[in-house]
């Protein structure tokens, strides 16, 4: 193939000589020795190597000795000017350890919401829940019927909740959830108990966009059914969660609180501090929770004689933005850099 | 809802301070959001005596009154109300005491009024905050002390006290608790204590009162009662303190001593009621009917407002008088003149009184009241309780008997609950004793019936409570959940769930993508309609339309997002504003669109998950030995194939498209067969231009839900053993026609190499004066590896195989 060992050797002499000339008194040209003889791809040296198996056999013996003695030498070089480089203080000078490490890659970072949405599932995760979803888009049966709201509750007014066009001239009965409660139902229907779960998602509430509310905002839904469970077993698991979120030491409420789909209902509070208040902190709502009112179990087919259970649902925005002191609800959805790198 | 603490601690002698009872009422579920304390800041306030009153020499509406201050030296006071007489009793703000007037603190000084000299203030009602009175200055009784403290007169003469003032979040399930009978009798069960209500002898329906009005009900649906009582030769006038104080300190202003009984018995009992001028009642009839459509009123605010059809209204012998449960007319309001009285107590239909006042837009005291359900028993006694206090305040004579239209009295409902039930439901053990006590307290009348099953007859002013399960809520939150002990174990079954694939090929994506310097956004889910049609086809490969919502709040918020695309260019656009040159984002969230597809959840609706890519700008931080480049078409190739490599998604097809789009330059569509997974695009010079942004936008939008599908179906992954032979790296360069793609090339090559090409890149692609013009240069390096050492000659073969598909396929020559 046009290659020859004399070529060859007459090469490795040429570059023999360029090897003992060569000037190495800086790092860059120490380096741009080593990429020019022995670098990976493109070396010279190792080019060579790679015309090895296109050499006759008998000569290829040969060649391979030629070469690698040629290697040994542009390394031993190399590592004597390395050396030399290390220990004279001449060549030291040239580098400057103050100039900016080099940054190859920018910053990337999940959105707050994703974090706190993690921190929440992931607790209850280990308490032995399951993760389950269900649909943004939802119709009347899901949201309100089968969780025991009355035919006229005020949730259903056209105010509060926002409804799709279905182009038809009924009622509407489309929506977007108004709570992420259907994933309850949906789950209870398509399969059969325990239920041990938690569904994180986006709700919707047909509101003005202002610094304190949003047209759509997060929620993290519980649900758990089976023989023998209790509102003992409730509380017991809100305040593990919420020790093991707000921290071993969080001053917590258990109040009486009203739901159409929980009997039961309570809402559990947390003691914030806050310095400037005259009582030195007050009391904030963080999740509402309460076992499953009967008529929920029988909408999706289960015996409330034989099973009891429990739901909790608390919103993602409002704890994030107590923890770490957020007053405009905006910022979440405005996706400025600023805000996002913080997190 | 506001009560106050005063009022409620004459029903209940609760023994609670403020900050127990707001504790109490909030853990037993009328939570207390806000507490309002009135203090009377009377010191130095004294009772004085006026001994004589002259003109002011320099002022034509003031007077110089000489007050006896009850310590031998009466001092001169300039006073300007035109009540001020001699041997008046008035309360005398004197030298160096302070008032709060109008939310204003002002310390009273001796001071000089056109050039007279003034020792203090004879005050109004309104100046020493008992009410918000300024007819004149307050005149006391004679029974006070010329001298003494206004605040142990008032005390002792009006029971006028400091107070506070409780404003309760009531739940939509607890209509009995909107009034201070109501807090009363949850606050008796919760200290086991009696509540006492005032004693009103109710009058039999019909006689002499029957004689003076006739009342027809038309629409008995919704108006199930409707009790009248008259009283008359009542003179209207202001009501005294202890009555201003007590509406004061629930939010209310003085009207009249007639209006001010009938919001007093509203917060007494809950039963809204109304006071007609009698002597304004057409025929002396009372017909309630509903509203015809077109209909119109004038409410006692002097509006005038058009009726919806259905809406309840009182009616005379001629005209609407009142629209009921909401407002009454001014064709019938009570007056200075009035001297007859009729009392309304009537039963509203909630639904009904919740829609009219919706539409007429008034939410009044009443219309709260109504539109949570009043207690159908409490007309004949809320009506006659405030025909006494009338009678009482006003002078005015009660007609006997009254006109209690009831035509088909609600039936008591009995619930049975099994005691066992409450520890099922509840988890903890409650005293027998004490169920029945809270039972009783709140009024369920509780009967044990057989052992271990208790009979509750449900008060008609509980419609909340149908169930066993509604009795066990009275018990559990009059128990107290805070007496819920914590378990130390539970009985919990054993479960270590799996975690989704979803979950963790999520969780992958996220570590990648953000390992990869991209920052994750959220963006709104609702878009104007127009910016959602025209970016409806950026993921989609259909031409359904978007989901459009019927009544959002604002047309910037009018359709469902059918991609993702839109938000990020808002997000990009708000930070290059703001002088950010590098945009990476990505998102996850749902995206919808009609679809006449078999639907997973609502029919004609798709709902799926979607991941955007997306970058524009600088593709890497400045550094001092490299230059600023700014990002291209390959930078978002080869992040989003590291991704779905890494996600190992490595049988997906691409299908160039170099064919500009209302949105695109050029793009690439992800195929799995023949599904459509996702695209690869530029961002069309418009848009980019539109969204203001400088450097060109490239983006990648994926079905997340369908990958995902996808990734459910890739086989569990096996190790792989690693090779301990070594590998042969070999370059290839060749050189074709400047048009030829090199997509194809490297499928060639892959197919060709089977099976012992491990890895193909391309290290090189160049054009320029060493080749032909029509001609370009590419270079590949290749890599070759099995499972044994590899011969020269096999290498040779393969790569010979190589150049002559290449020669043959697409015309390619090997460069030396």
């Amino acid at each position: 193939m046009g290659t020859s060992l004399e070529r060859l050797i007459a090469t490795t002499e040429e570059l023999s000589t360029e090897i003992l000339r060569a000037q190495l008194d800086t790092p860059s040209n120490i380096e741009a020795f080593r990429i020019r003889f022995i670098g990976q791809k493109r070396g010279l040296i190792t080019q060579l190597f790679k015309q090895i198996p296109h050499l006759p056999k008998e000569d290829r013996r040969t060649a391979g000795q030629v070469l690698n003695a040629l290697r040994k030498k542009a390394q031993a070089t190399l590592d004597s000017a390395h050396q030399k480089s290390v220990s004279d203080p001449v060549n030291l000078s040239e580098i400057d350890l103050t100039l900016p490490g080099r940054k190859n890659q920018w910053t990337g970072s999940r959105h707050p919401i994703t974090l706190a949405l993690s921190r929440i599932t992931d607790i209850f995760h280990r308490m032995g829940f399951t993760i389950a979803e269900g649909p943004e888009m939802e119709d009347d049966w899901h949201n309100f019927t089968a969780l025991n709201f009355p035919e006229d509750h005020p949730a259903r007014d056209m105010q509060d909740t926002l409804f799709i066009d279905e182009k038809s001239p009924d009622q509407p009965r489309i929506m977007m959830r108004t709570h992420t409660s259907p994933v309850q139902i949906r789950t209870m229907m398509a399969e059969e108990p325990p239920f041990r779960l938690i569904a994180p998602g986006r709700v919707y509430r047909n509101e003005t966009i202002t610094y304190k509310s949003y047209c759509l905002f997060h929620q993290v839904e519980g649900l758990v059914v089976d023989e023998g469970i209790t509102m003992a077993d409730l509380k017991n698991t809100l305040y593990r969660f919420a020790r093991a979120f707000f921290g071993e030491d969080v001053k917590l409420r258990y109040r009486s609180s009203f739901f159409p789909f929980t009997e039961p209902s309570a809402e559990l509070d947390i003691w914030w501090n806050l310095p400037d208040h005259p009582d030195g902190g007050r009391w904030m709502e963080i999740l509402g929770s309460g076992m499953v009112h009967p008529n929920v179990l029988e909408a999706v087919g289960l015996d409330p004689e034989r099973y009891t259970g429990y739901a909790f649902g608390m919103g993602v925005e409002r704890p994030a933005m107590l923890r770490y002191d957020i007053k405009d609800i905006r910022l979440f959805y405005e996706n400025d850099v600023r805000f996002l790198a913080q997190f | 809802m506001k009560i106050s603490y005063n009022w409620l601690s004459e029903y209940v002698s609760h023994g609670l301070s403020i900050a127990e009872l707001t504790d109490a009422l909030t853990l037993s579920g009328l939570e207390v959001e806000h507490i309002e304390q009135h203090d009377l800041s009377l010191d130095g306030v004294l009772v004085g005596q006026v001994r004589s009153v002259h003109p002011h020499p320099d002022a034509d509406r003031l007077q110089l009154c000489n007050v006896d201050l009850g310590d031998g030296t009466p001092v001169q006071i300039v006073c300007g109300a035109p009540n001020v007489a001699p041997d008046q009793r008035v309360p005398v703000a004197t030298v160096g005491s302070r008032l709060t007037i109008n939310e204003k603190t002002i310390r009273i000084k001796k001071t000089k009024i056109r050039g007279q000299v003034s020792m203090g203030m004879i005050c109004a009602e309104d100046e020493l905050g008992i009410s918000e009175d300024h007819h004149g200055i307050m005149v006391l009784a004679g029974s006070s002390t010329i001298g003494e403290p206004l605040k142990e007169y008032l005390l002792r003469e009006q029971g006028l006290a400091a107070d506070t003032t409780l404003d309760l979040a009531i739940t939509p399930n607890r209509p009995d608790a909107v009034c201070h009978f109501g807090v009363a009798r949850d606050l008796s069960a919760l200290q086991n204590v009696q509540v006492t209500f005032p004693d009103v002898p109710i009058p039999p329906s019909g006689s002499e009162a029957s004689n003076h009005i006739d009342i027809s009900i038309q629409c008995p649906d919704v108006c199930s009662r409707y009790t009248a009582i008259i009283v008359r030769d009542v003179t209207v006038g202001p009501s005294p303190v202890w009555l201003k104080q007590r509406l004061e300190a629930v939010g209310l202003r003085s009207i009249n001593n007639i209006v001010d009984v009938t919001n007093f018995v509203m917060y007494e009992c809950g039963q809204p009621l109304h006071a007609f001028d009698y002597d304004r009642i057409a025929q002396k009839k009372i017909i309630v009917r509903e509203s015809a459509e077109g209909e119109t009123f004038v409410t006692l605010d002097r509006k005038q407002h058009i009726l919806e059809e259905g809406m309840i209204l009182i009616c005379d012998g001629k005209e609407p008088v009142a629209i009921g449960g909401i407002m009454g007319g001014q064709n019938s309001e009570v007056g200075n003149t009035t001297t007859n009285i009729l009392i309304e107590s009537a039963w509203f239909d909630p639904t009904r009184i919740r829609r009219s006042s919706k539409v007429l837009g008034i939410s009044t005291d009443a219309s709260y009241r109504f539109e949570r359900g009043v207690d159908p028993q409490r007309q004949p006694w809320a009506a006659m309780r405030t025909a006494m206090l009338i009678a009482e305040l006003a002078g005015g004579k009660i007609v006997p008997g009254m006109v209690d239209m009831y035509p088909t009295p609600k039936p008591l409902a009995t619930v049975d609950l099994r005691i066992s039930r409450i520890r099922t439901i509840l988890g903890i053990e409650i005293e027998h004793r004490r169920i029945l006590q809270i039972l009783e307290s709140l009024g369920f009348a509780p009967r044990e019936t057989a052992e271990g099953l208790v009979s509750c007859i449900i008060p008609t002013y509980r419609p909340d409570v149908n169930l066993e399960i509604d009795l066990i809520e009275e018990v559990a939150r009059i128990h107290g959940l805070e007496n819920i002990d914590l378990p130390e174990h539970t009985s919990l079954q054993l479960s270590a769930p799996r975690p989704r694939p979803a979950d963790l090929l999520r969780e992958h994506a996220h570590i990648h993508l953000t390992g990869h310097g991209f920052r994750e956004i959220y963006t709104n889910s609702l878009l104007p309609d127009e910016v959602a049609r025209q970016f409806s086809q950026a993921v989609l490969d259909s031409d359904d339309p978007p989901a459009r919502t019927l009544n959002a709040v604002s047309r910037s918020m009018a359709t469902l997002r059918p991609s993702l695309l839109p938000g990020m260019l808002m997000a990009m656009q708000r930070n290059a504003n703001h002088s950010q040159r590098v945009l990476r984002f990505y998102e996850f969230g749902h995206v919808f669109h009609h679809s006449k597809r078999a639907a997973a959840f609502i029919e004609n609706f798709s709902e799926y998950d979607v991941l955007l890519v997306g970058i524009s700008g600088a593709i890497r931080p400045t550094n001092w030995d490299q230059d600023h480049q700014v990002a291209d078409f390959f930078d978002l190739k080869g992040e989003v194939c590291q991704l779905l490599d890494a996600l190992q998604f490595n049988a997906l097809r691409m299908q160039p498209s170099y064919t500009a789009t209302e949105l695109t330059d050029y793009h690439i569509t992800f195929y799995s067969g023949r599904t459509h997974i996702g695209v690869l695009a530029k961002l069309s010079g418009a848009i980019q231009e539109f969204f203001d942004l400088p450097d060109p936008v490239f983006f990648a939008e994926f079905n997340w839900t369908r990958l995902l599908l996808l990734h459910e179906k890739n086989p569990s992954q096996t190790y792989t053993r690693i090779s301990p032979f070594p590998e042969m790296e070999r370059d290839l360069s060749v050189s074709v026609d400047k048009s030829q793609a090199v997509g194809p090339m490297i499928s060639t090559l892959r197919k060709v190499g089977q099976p012992l090409l491990r890895n193909v890149d391309v290290f090189d692609v160049y054009t320029g004066n060493q080749i032909p013009t029509d001609k370009k240069s590419i270079a590949f390096a290749l890599r070759f590896g099995g499972n044994r050492t590899l011969r020269d000659e096999e290498i040779d073969r393969i790569i010979n195989a190589i150049v002559n598909a290449f020669s043959e396929q697409f015309g390619a020559t090997l460069r030396s």
